[in-house]
């Protein structure tokens, strides 16, 4: 994290160098300066000075007790400027709409993915009651997190020429303090779903084999997995990953300077959840796509919670069959048929 | 050097008049009270107002639609005079405006001066006179604590004589205001009365005025701009004195000038020299010396000046002689090479100037100090002309003009003395007669002799006061107090507070066993809560001098009238007004107000100023009128900016007036003296500021002339030294026929039967200084500067290590003065010396402790710490360390730490949080002086009268300084003394 | 038309706070809120500089670029003012800006910020000049009677130059050919992307 900002700040004062120097040898005054009886203390002054450039550090001392005022210039400032103006954009853009664009084409091009065999009537839990909630939980928060967020890069450009000045800062307003609120279920909702999913999220030998079948996307095959995919472990561990970096870069916004005392950090960490959150976005408009409109039978998964006994035998062979081998010790499921009695 | 935007100008008035009729909430004065939490009509009703009831004042912002009057005064921090600009609007002061126009100031301000509005509006001022009644503040009115005060004073009195009452008086106080309380002690019968100067500048007053006859700044602020070569020595007037810093750094870029500061301590100044050097702290003689021993070796001196306007300086070289270089390095660490580089420098790039503050005043050697600095002008020829001189910068607003006044426990206004003429002067210009004036003095059972002895006895110091509370008079050699002076019973404290002086601990005894404290001032101040006394404590409200009209006079010794902005705030009243109501209970306001106009019970200032004129020959304060002071205030646009004056194109009632009629300024108002804007100068006629050096020793010492010798002013028609005019030595010049018939039925009354005594100072005709004047002769003779001051203590200045020096190794060779009596108090200095050596004390305290100022605050800092605008820049008392102290006793910048002295009581510290930097050279330690409240680790805001606690608070480094006074003055030691840090 | 700007010269600040109260003093800016401050670098060794920092009024000001809600605006005298109607106290200005001059009244909960408050180059903001509105939010509006900044004409060693940035650059050139020194004019690289000529 330091690395990345101590290389711009090495740049940065290349630049001041070069201006102190500039500043330091104002043509007709040079003279004077070097030759005159001048004074050594401010000679002395300007070496200092640049020398605290250099090493990117105009701290001095002040008397209030706010010791961030004692930083007399941070040029990053203009950096971080930069940053939200251009990068963060085009990443936002091109990640957020680049998906779009993307899923756009796939439907187009692939359409609705349909159960091979057609749903066979029969259901078999899938998630239970908990585990929807905790989805939903994230899900939900996730949504309006994401859109106060996007509101917060984008919307000046997008809705404030529609909505006027003081009703946007009013929407806004409601925006952050929603955004601020929500953190703490969203967080609660990746920390839940972080212990009851991990253990089916360990990556394993069927995953390369997903992988290596383009996860049945490409080609009409269906490669075994269980529980969970490795096309959904990506999902997973994005949103627990990423949704936690969110979360902890977040809740640095939330409090400033108080986890993280200096002002690069502080930027670092608006960057940070930035860029992390639209990635995230984009993440996610995939797996909404792929969980509604991209997939026959999906959404029930996390809508009833009962999944189309097809639907799971072509996408998590290895788990409907670990459900059935673990039933048929106990008992069967209500209605349930043997697998190859088709 | 600001640029106004061109377009859209248009004066707060003129937007006040395009608002006009739209005033709806405007702020009077009745709803800024309300809003504060006192009504005038409903005071009686709000008897038990407490913190909690009581509002903030909110002063609000300018009202549009209401007429702004602009009110003119002086800011009443330090010395420098800053001109204020007050924007008022229906009785409240809504804005402060930059004051373009002064000369001094130029519109510019310190943090102090720009937030000086916040003081008339502080919440936290003392609303109402208040009493302490079994250890609890209860509200009273002003009958009632007048009477009450008044019977308590009486009656020590009566059991005790008037010698037990000490009155403490203020450098806040304006010139009438100081003069009053001067008058007030004169007519209670006492010379005990001081004020702030005592532990300020004291040492200045006594050793300047000795070496050329007065105790002043030679030149000023302004003069600065001249110099060539500035040396501030002891000084850091970066904080102390702000605005000042406008004319030095400016004449430092125009003249490409050297700026050398001497201090300890790199202060806020010295980042701005062009060199640097640190002394140890109490060598200043020793580095004095070692610069002269360059300049004597190599004939750098000015040696036509030495022989024309010097005495005594062949006695000075034996004595510098000794000061090597060699030596001079062991004793002070400065190398000689820069000491050499630094003499030659002074020497040599004139006109020179040396500027100094507390630094060389506040030391056992303050007075040689000062007489050494002055020898260093001396022998470089660097007095009386442009550019020169000893810039003494003053500490306090008005601490000049209260010297001057004479809150003094050696004089009577205007440095008369004590001695019976000076007594029979005032008593003529007060109208009452010297036997009146005699039988105030002395206990009731007293003679006539007794009585005389105790009115021309020099009286009890500040520094001293609690000891002349506490100590057993005893008798003979080993009496604490001399004969005839009573312990302290009574003290009544005018705007002072209680943690300038030295050794607190002790005076927290002194404080305890007091019958009655007085507190007046506009916050309850350390006196309020330092001690726990139960009983017999009166806090009366007194109103800054925002809220009251006087003049006040600057460091440059020029005089500006402030006019009152606003009418005293909440039930405070001014110092005029509480001196008269207390004269009136003592039952000599008749009297002592014989000649002044009393509205109501508010003596009026101008009719104060127009009797300071009337007896204030000596000092040439006779010609600052009221009316001229208020003309100057008008028109100070008009002055040149680096000679002070008014050039022939300015209002004919100022033209060729040095701003501020800089004392002294001779002749009556309507003579029309300009003003002396540099002392001593030669270079000028005595009637355009003009002069020599004073004649104030005699006219001759050992056969050897004590008058200058082919000097004279310009013009002067004796074009030789001559000695003080007198109506004998008109006589003998033939001049005494120039004098009016009025003028010679003057003298000859005051004269009696011996006319021809009466003196350019006793006159009160003036006729004699117009005279001498129009013959082109300074009034007070012209005589040499004395190199050797025969009747001090120490003729020549040696070098005395102090108290408790960190140097044991060289206290022997090098030591303090012998015990001895001064001014009424016994001064035991060598006994604590040669203890501190004995116990090998430089062990357990190895760092020097010195003390000094902050922009942020002034003085004690009761005032400034209650201003919310300044409170937040120094939320903490500190400590500097040097960053290795620091590392050896693992402490970090900004922790607590805990800082004691040697003569703290066992086990007590002060705590106080570190700042590790390298301001401070190895073993020495800084600290600010403003801070109090916290107490050896107690708290004592609870002490504090409810909702007049000041917002910071914090340990005062005079609870770890320790014993030690100068010889003449009684001047405390602030600047070197031992203690010990260590991590809290 | 004018193009306010500040300059502090380092050479003649002596960190006295007077612009620190001046400001206090001129808009009632209340305790914690440091719209200008005094910082010394290399403090207590030879070298040592104060220099007075408030908002700058920048050039393509960062403050209003990162603004989410886009409550900056820049005067015709070049004084970059927001408005506290619009502000949603999200903070970005201050990580933004390179002289600290963003100040939040701290509010409620978590460190949530209230609306932003800074140096308005005595300018007041949005609301009609003079008024009590104005005065309430922004503090006076010097500038609409023709007067600059309190602090810069309050500062005691006439340090802090505030005025048409043409003119106070020239000042300050001067100045450095006068005296044969200078430490440069802090932050007007960075501020205005430009340095003096000085």
């Amino acid at each position: 994290m330091t690395g990345l900002t101590r290389t711009l700040r090495r740049a940065f004062a290349g630049t001041m160098l070069a201006l102190a120097l500039a500043i330091a040898a104002p043509g007709a005054t040079t003279p004077a300066h070097a030759q005159a009886p001048a004074p050594s203390a401010p000679a002395q002054a300007s070496e200092q000075m640049l020398f605290n450039y250099l090493q990117g550090d105009v701290r001095g001392r002040i008397t209030i007790p706010d010791q961030r005022a004692a930083t007399l210039i941070q040029p990053e400032g203009r950096e971080f400027q930069h940053f939200w103006r251009t990068t963060l954009k085009w990443i936002g853009a091109i990640a957020v709409g680049g998906m779009l664009v993307v899923l756009v084409l796939f439907y187009a091009m692939r359409g609705k993915i349909r159960i091979d065999g057609g749903p066979s009537g029969r259901t078999i839990e899938r998630f239970n009651g908990f585990e929807r909630f905790v989805h939903w939980l994230t899900a939900t928060t996730f949504i309006v997190l994401g859109i106060t967020g996007l509101n917060i890069s984008f919307g000046r450009e997008l809705l404030l020429p529609l909505m006027g000045p003081e009703a946007f800062t009013t929407w806004s307003q409601w925006g952050k303090l929603a955004h601020n609120f929500l953190a703490f279920p969203f967080t609660l909702g990746i920390l839940l779903m972080l212990v009851i999913w991990i253990r089916d999220n360990i990556p394993g030998a069927t995953d390369v084999r997903w992988f290596a079948e383009g996860g049945g996307l490409i080609g009409h095959g269906h490669p075994p997995a269980r529980r969970f995919n490795a096309g959904q472990k990506i999902i997973f561990w994005s949103v627990v990953l990423g949704g936690g970096a969110i979360a902890v870069t977040g809740f640095i916004l939330m409090f400033p300077f108080q986890f993280v005392t200096t002002m690069s950090g502080m930027q670092l960490a608006t960057q940070l959840h930035g860029v992390i959150a639209l990635v995230m976005i984009a993440i996610i408009l995939a797996h909404i796509y792929i969980g509604s409109l991209g997939m026959e039978g999906a959404f029930d998964a996390m809508g009833s919670g009962q999944v189309d006994l097809n639907w799971a035998k072509e996408h998590h062979s290895l788990w409907v069959e670990e459900v059935m081998a673990g039933s048929r010790d106990a008992r069967a499921p209500t209605g349930a048929r043997g697998a190859g009695a088709d | 050097m600001l640029i106004k935007r061109s377009e859209g100008r248009a004066a707060r008035g003129g937007l006040a008049a395009s608002f006009a009729g739209l005033s709806g909430g405007a702020t009077d004065r009745r709803g800024f009270l309300r809003r504060s939490g006192v009504v005038a009509g409903g005071l009686g009703a709000l008897g038990a107002l407490g913190a909690g009831t009581v509002r903030k004042a909110e002063a609000g912002p300018m009202q549009p639609g209401v007429a702004v009057e602009l009110k003119k005064n002086i800011c009443t921090h330090c010395s420098v005079g800053c001109t204020v600009i007050a924007e008022v609007q229906n009785g409240v002061w809504v804005g402060q405006e930059p004051a373009w126009e002064s000369p001094i100031n130029r519109g510019t301000h310190c943090a102090k001066g720009a937030s000086v509005r916040e003081l008339v509006h502080g919440d936290r001022r003392v609303k109402y006179p208040m009493k302490l009644v079994n250890g609890q503040w209860t509200r009273i009115n002003w009958d009632q604590a007048i009477s009450e005060i008044g019977d308590k004073l009486l009656e020590i009195r009566q059991q005790s004589g008037p010698d037990a009452v000490f009155l403490l008086g203020s450098a806040k106080f304006s010139n009438e205001g100081a003069y009053l309380y001067r008058k007030f002690a004169a007519f209670w019968g006492t010379n005990n009365v001081d004020h702030q100067a005592r532990i300020c500048h004291s040492t200045t007053v006594a050793g300047v005025a000795n070496t050329w006859g007065y105790g002043a700044q030679t030149n000023s602020y302004n003069d600065i701009r001249n110099s060539k070569t500035m040396i501030i020595m002891g000084g850091n007037p970066a904080e102390a004195h702000p605005v000042s810093l406008q004319h030095v750094l400016q004449g430092k870029e125009i003249n490409r000038a050297n700026l050398i500061v001497i201090d300890p301590r790199f202060t806020r100044t010295a980042a701005h020299a062009t060199e640097y050097v640190r002394p140890r702290p109490g060598t200043d003689i020793p580095v004095f010396w070692g610069l002269l021993w360059h300049i004597f070796e190599n004939g750098w001196e000015d040696k036509e000046f030495i022989r024309q306007r010097v005495y005594g300086m062949d006695e000075v070289r034996r004595e510098v002689a000794k000061w090597t270089p060699a030596e001079v390095e062991k004793v002070t660490g400065v190398p000689g090479a820069q000491m050499r580089k630094v003499a030659e420098m002074f020497a040599k790039q004139k006109p020179a100037t040396l500027i100094w503050c507390m630094g060389l005043t506040q030391k056992t050697v303050g007075t040689a100090n000062v007489r050494a600095a002055c020898i260093l002008l001396l022998a470089t020829g660097n007095v009386g002309s442009n550019g020169t001189g000893a810039n003494i910068f003053r500490g306090h607003c008005n601490v000049q003009g209260a010297t001057d006044l004479g809150l003094d426990v050696t004089t009577l206004p205007l440095y008369y003395g004590l001695d019976e003429g000076a007594w029979r002067h005032w008593g003529r210009v007060w109208d009452v007669s010297y036997d009146y004036l005699r039988g105030r003095f002395g206990p009731g059972n007293a003679d006539d002799a007794a009585r005389k002895r105790m009115m021309e006895m020099p009286g009890i110091t500040t520094t001293r006061y609690f000891d002349a509370t506490t100590l057993e008079p005893g008798s003979g050699d080993t009496a604490n107090l001399i004969a005839g002076q009573p312990n302290f019973r009574g003290m009544v404290v005018f705007g002072h507070g209680g943690n300038t002086v030295t050794r607190m601990p002790e005076a927290v005894a002194g404080l305890e066993k007091l019958d009655l404290l007085v507190i007046a001032d506009p916050h309850p101040t350390t006196f309020a809560v330092l001690a726990n006394r139960r009983e017999n404590t009166y806090v009366l409200p007194i109103c800054t001098q925002f809220e009251c009209s006087g003049s006040r006079t600057a460091s440059n010794r020029s005089l500006q009238w402030g006019e009152q902005v606003v009418k005293p705030i909440f039930e405070s009243k001014n110092d005029y007004e509480v001196i008269y109501r207390l004269s009136e209970k003592l039952g000599f306001a008749t009297e002592m107000f014989k000649n002044i106009k009393v509205n109501g019970k508010e003596p009026e200032a101008e009719s104060i100023l127009r009797e300071i004129n009337l007896g204030g020959w000596s000092t040439g304060y006779c010609g600052q009128s009221p009316e001229r002071l208020k003309a100057h205030m008008a028109n100070q646009g008009a002055f040149d900016l680096v000679t002070l004056r008014a050039p022939e194109n300015a209002p004919a009632e100022i033209r060729g007036d040095y701003y501020g009629l800089p004392w002294p300024c001779w002749g009556t108002p309507q003579y029309r003296h300009p003003g002396t804007h540099i002392l001593y100068n030669t270079n000028l006629h005595v009637k355009d500021g003009g002069g020599t050096f004073r004649a104030r020793f005699g006219v001759e010492r050992n056969g050897e002339t004590l008058l200058s010798e082919g000097s004279w002013s310009k013009g002067s028609e004796i074009e030789d030294g001559y000695p003080q005019f007198t109506y004998g030595v008109l006589k003998k010049l033939g001049w005494d026929s120039d004098l009016t018939a009025e003028e010679r039925a003057t003298i000859e009354r005051i004269g009696g039967a011996n006319p021809d005594n009466v003196a350019w100072s006793t006159d009160l005709s003036g006729g004699i200084q117009r005279v001498a004047l129009e013959h082109g002769c300074i009034p007070f003779g012209n005589g040499k500067a004395r190199a050797n001051a025969w009747n001090l203590p120490d003729p020549i200045p040696v070098h005395r290590e102090p108290i408790y020096s960190p140097r044991p190794d060289l206290v022997a060779q090098y030591p303090t003065r012998d015990n001895f009596m001064a001014l009424r108090v016994r001064n035991i200095g060598k006994t604590v010396q040669d203890r501190a050596v004995q116990n090998n004390v430089a062990r357990n305290f190895p760092i020097v402790l010195t003390s000094g100022r902050l922009v942020e605050y002034e003085g004690g800092g009761e005032e400034t710490r209650s201003n919310k605008w300044l409170a937040e820049l120094q939320q903490d008392m500190f400590v500097e360390i040097n960053t290795q102290d620091a590392a050896e006793r693992n402490i970090r910048d900004g922790q607590w730490v805990l800082v004691n002295g040697p003569e703290m009581p066992a086990g007590k510290h002060i705590r106080v949080k570190a700042l590790v930097t390298d301001r401070v050279g190895r073993g020495v330690a800084f600290m600010p002086f403003h801070f109090a409240g916290w107490f050896m680790q107690e708290d004592q805001r609870r002490k504090y009268p409810q909702g007049t606690d000041p917002i910071v608070l914090g340990e005062s480094v005079n609870t770890v300084t320790t014993y030690g006074y100068d010889p003449v003055t009684a001047m405390q030691e602030t600047k070197c003394t031992l203690c010990q840090i260590r991590a809290a | 038309m004018a193009r306010m700007k500040f300059l502090c010269d380092s050479d003649r600040c002596i960190e006295c706070n007077a612009c620190v109260t001046a400001c206090k003093n001129e808009h009632e800016v209340p305790w914690g809120i440091n719209r200008r401050r005094v910082v010394t670098i290399n403090d207590g060794k030879p070298g040592e500089r104060s220099i007075s920092m408030a908002c700058m009024h920048c050039t393509d000001a960062p403050c209003a670029a990162v603004c989410p809600v886009d409550c900056f605006y820049t005067t015709a005298d070049g004084v970059v003012l927001h408005s506290k109607d619009l502000c949603i106290g999200c903070g970005y200005c201050f990580y933004a800006c390179p002289f600290g001059a963003p100040q939040y009244p701290r509010l409620g909960n978590f460190g949530t910020r209230g609306k932003m408050d800074k140096c308005t180059y005595c300018a007041g903001g949005p609301e009609a000049d003079s008024t009590q509105a104005e005065y309430a939010k922004y503090g006076s509006n010097r500038l609409a009677e023709g007067k600059l900044p309190l602090c810069a004409e309050m500062c005691s060693t006439k340090a802090l130059l505030a005025g048409d940035g043409d003119i106070i650059a020239q000042i300050y050139a001067e100045r450095v050919t006068r005296r044969g020194y200078g430490s440069g004019a802090w932050g007007w690289r960075t501020a205005y992307k430009e340095m003096t000529t000085g």
